[in-house]
């Protein structure tokens, strides 16, 4: 289970003539995650969607608010032990281009603490559940955009994190590689793993979310299940009440 | 986390870092093809290139030109010492030769009149120095001349009865080469050697360097390493270790290859009997020390090169930034070509040149144990510092994450500069080493004939250099230079200020002065040469011209550079360091530096950089007066001109110093509020 309290993030942006303004990215976000639980992010761009899952991963410390991860009674607040459980992939989070997959795994295998047992039979065991075996030991160079993105999930495994975060993760890829990563997903949430990803793709959200978190302007402007929020707002299905939301924050300003 | 699994994070991203680097092909050609193919290539073909030189001089005819009465016995002279190394072909003309011409066609090599001017033969040899065949066929005729000048000696002393050796040679000379041969060659390889292997090191690391910092923000590998549970410390460490390592590999095979070629030399030598019985034995102990140097010195060049490379977004912009690094550190490695510059503590700490030296002396087996493990200390102690402030730059997430405020402006196309604002500290830093560099070179150059002209050179560079840098960067020249007025609250402030800092900087010279001593002998001839131009000359190059140009480019292009970046406190004191370096010397270091500081607080204080062109001003003209009138400034101000100071002058000089200082500030506070009795 993962807590987050009143997240805010504030940077400082450079306007016309040398002023500086400070704008939060994140404006107090709560949110509670439970394990076998996969919550959706929703919002247009710059609505602060990966800024909220960089502080979630700890890749960006808040400007105010507190992330905690709690683990069979255990309460874990430190950056370290956070990233220790946590699997986090965005498009920024590219591999080494002239380094295998395999490579990657065992160092990070290293990274995590793992022995070299460990480490090995944990590479067979995600190689066997993403089909790697045909590319497993190719430079990240030479591999397709599908490939590539089975390898940073692979990334994402080899320490058997117990919460993903995932920004994006089906942005720009075929709809094989795509229903791929939403089966592994589902498979994780069955695991009792839990799962917050962000995405563009509403009928996507819909079909794997437990729950959405719309936001926008840094700031949660709607949660709930997918039917709780169709029923709420009237709409026949998630795209319908995206729009209706933003287009009703439009109308608030 | 466990100190061992600590360790073992370390090596696991070592190991992801060395694979990467080396796997890239533009690292390894540096490392490897340059070093091993280049190196051996270049020499081989400056050796094609000497011997084809000297053996088409040996077969060269020199076209000599000869005209006027006394051409005879210089011909005859000239064909008599035809030697077998040239030959010549002497042509007689009329004394309206059109000389130049022919000179500058090249059909005669020199040519020479030789004509009788107050009953005294005079030869004329002219030449163009800018043709390699003129100069040497000049050279020839110079011989001759003397050779000829000898013979006439001789015939006037005999006939006069005399003995010519008793007059001309009364008593005799000759030098004695007393150095071993390990010696000569050792001087040649110091000279040479330090230069070779600060290039080679530099041009290892910056690959590696730019690759693990800047290279993997580009390839968008950053994030995902911040995702593992790792520390800045540990990230930072691991890169460091793997461009070291290249760095030091590179250096490795770099002192092979030249340490190949030397041996082949040495080799050619000793076939030719020129080696003068060289042990190579001898050098061990200096060959040990120098990897010893050489590892300490990458592990502070690479320290360096990824504090630089670390603020670039691409490999394109890191190559901008180190370009000029490059350039400077090379520079300071020309030091070891420098004669009589002695190794001694204060040099020992000083970056690059120590290790210049170091191996320069090793090679010259001047060992000292003492200033050796100074110069290794402190280049490890500088790459710990740097690394320190690498760790703390991957802390920072604007670096990371966000837009930097810090880039190089002026490489960006001139259309893609937004108008207005003030310059980036990337743009401050990069005119601040371009502007020490000009002031070196072109000042420093000029200042040997003239040191007024060199003056005025300096201050035109520090003037002219900041102005096209805003102007071509768009800048608003107003906000850049603080361009305001001010009210006459802020004068009297920072000159009361100013009175204090001169004070206490009176004193924390003459505490400076004792400790280094040998420093605060002044150039005596330099004052000499101003002097001599008068009173108000000297007072427009020393105090007027260095109060604008000075301040507008520290106070106005920099200051307000690192305003906009920094706290205030910080821009105060980076300012305040630079102009205390840019005056280049240890003992007024400080006391420049407190000056700096003191014009900067008056700027920021009143808004406007006239005050500070006011204080700057009165310092320098203060000191200008007591060189030209120390008499009267000694009834006035006595202490400045005192040779022997009591403790009671000390403390209160340091006393007054004190309350004008505070005073200063006190007033420079209130400036622009009105300050109102019950405050």
């Amino acid at each position: 289970m993962i807590y987050a309290e009143n997240l805010v993030k504030t940077f400082s942006k450079n306007e016309k003539k040398n002023k500086k303004r400070d704008i939060n990215a994140v404006d107090g976000i709560s949110l509670t995650v439970k394990s076998g639980e996969i919550v959706g992010i929703l919002g247009p761009n710059g609505a602060g969607k990966t800024t909220l899952l960089r502080m979630l991963a700890r890749l960006m410390k808040p400007t105010g608010g507190e992330v905690r991860i709690e683990t069979g009674g255990k309460i874990i607040d430190s950056d370290l032990e956070i990233k220790r459980c946590i699997g986090y992939l965005s498009e920024n989070t590219k591999l080494y281009r002239r380094l295998t997959t395999r490579e990657h795994l065992s160092i990070l295998g290293e990274v995590y603490g793992l022995t070299e047992k460990e480490t090995e039979d944990k590479i067979n065991e995600i190689t066997e559940v993403l089909s790697m075996e045909d590319f497993i030991d190719n430079r990240i160079e030479k591999l397709s955009t599908g490939q590539t993105q089975r390898a940073s999930i692979a990334r994402c495994l080899i320490h058997s994190p117990l919460i993903y975060i995932f920004d994006e993760p089906t942005l720009g890829l075929d709809i094989i590689s795509s229903s791929a990563i939403i089966e592994f997903m589902k498979n994780e949430k069955k695991k009792g793993k839990t799962v917050i990803y962000s995405t563009h793709y509403m009928e996507e959200a819909e079909y794997l979310c437990d729950r959405i978190i719309m936001i926008n302007g840094g700031k949660i402007i709607k949660e709930g299940t997918p039917e709780e929020l169709k029923k709420e707002t009237g709409a026949g299905n998630m795209r319908e009440v995206f729009y209706g939301l933003m287009a009703g924050k439009e109308l608030l300003i | 986390m466990s100190k061992k699994h600590n360790r073992s994070v370390t090596k696991a991203l070592f190991k992801k870092e060395i694979l990467d680097v080396i796997r890239d092909k533009k690292t390894l050609i540096m490392m490897i093809v340059v070093p091993v193919i280049l190196y051996p290539l270049i020499f081989i073909v400056a050796m094609q290139a000497m011997v084809s030189i000297s053996g088409s001089m040996e077969a060269h005819t020199y076209n000599i030109a000869v005209s006027g009465d006394q051409g005879d016995a210089f011909v005859k002279k000239l064909t008599d010492s035809e030697s077998v190394d040239y030959s010549l072909n002497v042509t007689f003309y009329d004394s309206d030769f059109a000389y130049k011409e022919a000179l500058s066609a090249e059909e005669t090599d020199v040519f020479v009149s030789c004509e009788t001017e107050d009953g005294k033969p005079l030869y004329r040899v002219y030449y163009l120095s800018s043709v390699t065949n003129s100069s040497y066929a000049a050279d020839i005729v110079w011989e001759i001349l003397g050779l000829l000048r000898e013979d006439i000696t001789r015939e006037k002393i005999e006939a006069a009865g005399l003995d010519y050796e008793d007059i001309i040679e009364p008593i005799s000379y000759e030098g004695v080469d007393t150095a071993s041969g390990e010696q000569s060659m050792g001087s040649i390889l110091g000279s040479i050697l330090p230069f070779m292997l600060i290039v080679s090191l530099i041009m290892g690391t910056m690959y590696p360097a730019i690759d693990t910092t800047a290279g993997e923000k580009e390839r968008g590998t950053l994030e995902t390493i911040l995702t593992l549970p790792v520390t800045n410390r540990q990230l930072i460490v691991s890169k460091f270790l793997t461009v070291a390592i290249i760095g030091i590999i590179s250096a490795l095979i770099n002192l092979i290859s030249m340490g190949g070629i030397g041996l082949y030399m040495y080799n050619l030598m000793g076939m030719t009997g020129q080696s003068g019985g060289v042990s190579l034995v001898k050098f061990v102990p200096s060959i040990i020390i120098c990897v010893l140097a050489v590892l300490a010195f990458s592990l502070f060049i690479s320290a360096m090169t990824m504090c630089i490379t670390a603020f670039a977004k691409s490999f394109k912009e890191a190559n901008n930034y180190i370009t000029p690094f490059m350039l400077v550190v090379m520079f300071i490695g020309f030091i070891g070509f420098i004669p009589n510059v002695e190794l001694n503590a204060q040099m020992a700490v000083i970056p690059v040149a120590n290790i210049c030296l170091l191996i320069k002396n090793i090679m010259l087996f001047k060992i000292n144990y003492s200033i050796i493990a100074l110069v290794l200390i402190s280049n490890i102690a500088y790459a710990a510092l740097a690394i320190m402030f690498l760790s703390k730059i991957y802390d920072s997430e604007a670096i990371l994450f966000g837009d930097m405020k810090n880039g190089i402006q002026i490489f960006e196309k001139r259309s893609n500069i937004k108008k207005g604002g003030v310059p980036s500290t990337g743009d401050a830093w990069l005119l601040m080493a371009v502007t020490i560099l000009l002031i070196i070179y072109a000042g420093g150059m000029i200042s040997v004939k003239s040191v007024t002209a060199g003056t005025v050179t300096t201050q035109a560079i520090i003037l002219l250099l900041p102005l096209c840098f805003a102007i071509y960067t768009k800048k608003d020249l107003k906000k850049t230079y603080s361009m305001k007025k001010t009210d006459a609250l802020g004068y009297v402030g920072g000159i009361v200020l100013m009175a204090g800092a001169i004070l206490i900087g009176l004193i924390v010279t003459a505490i400076i002065s004792s400790i280094f001593p040998e420093s605060a002998v002044s150039a005596s001839a330099e004052t000499e040469e101003l002097m001599s131009m008068g009173f108000p000359v000297t007072l427009i190059i020393i105090a007027v011209m260095p109060a604008f140009c000075e301040e507008l480019m520290f106070r106005g292009f920099i200051f307000s550079a690192m305003r906009n970046r920094y706290k205030i406190s910080t821009a105060i004191i980076i300012v305040a360091a630079i102009f205390g370096i840019y005056h280049m010397s240890i003992v007024r270091f400080f006391t420049t530096g407190l000056l700096g500081a003191v014009l900067c607080y008056a700027v920021y204080k009143t808004g406007s950089i006239l005050p500070a062109v006011i204080m700057h001003f009165l310092n320098n003209a203060l000191s200008v007066i007591e060189s030209y009138y120390p008499e009267q400034v000694g009834k006035v101000m006595p202490f400045l001109v005192e040779e022997t100071v009591t403790v009671s002058d000390v403390l209160i000089t340091a006393l007054a110093g004190v309350v004008l200082f505070a005073l200063g500030i006190l007033i420079l506070k209130h400036t622009g509020k009105k300050i109102s009795l019950r405050d």
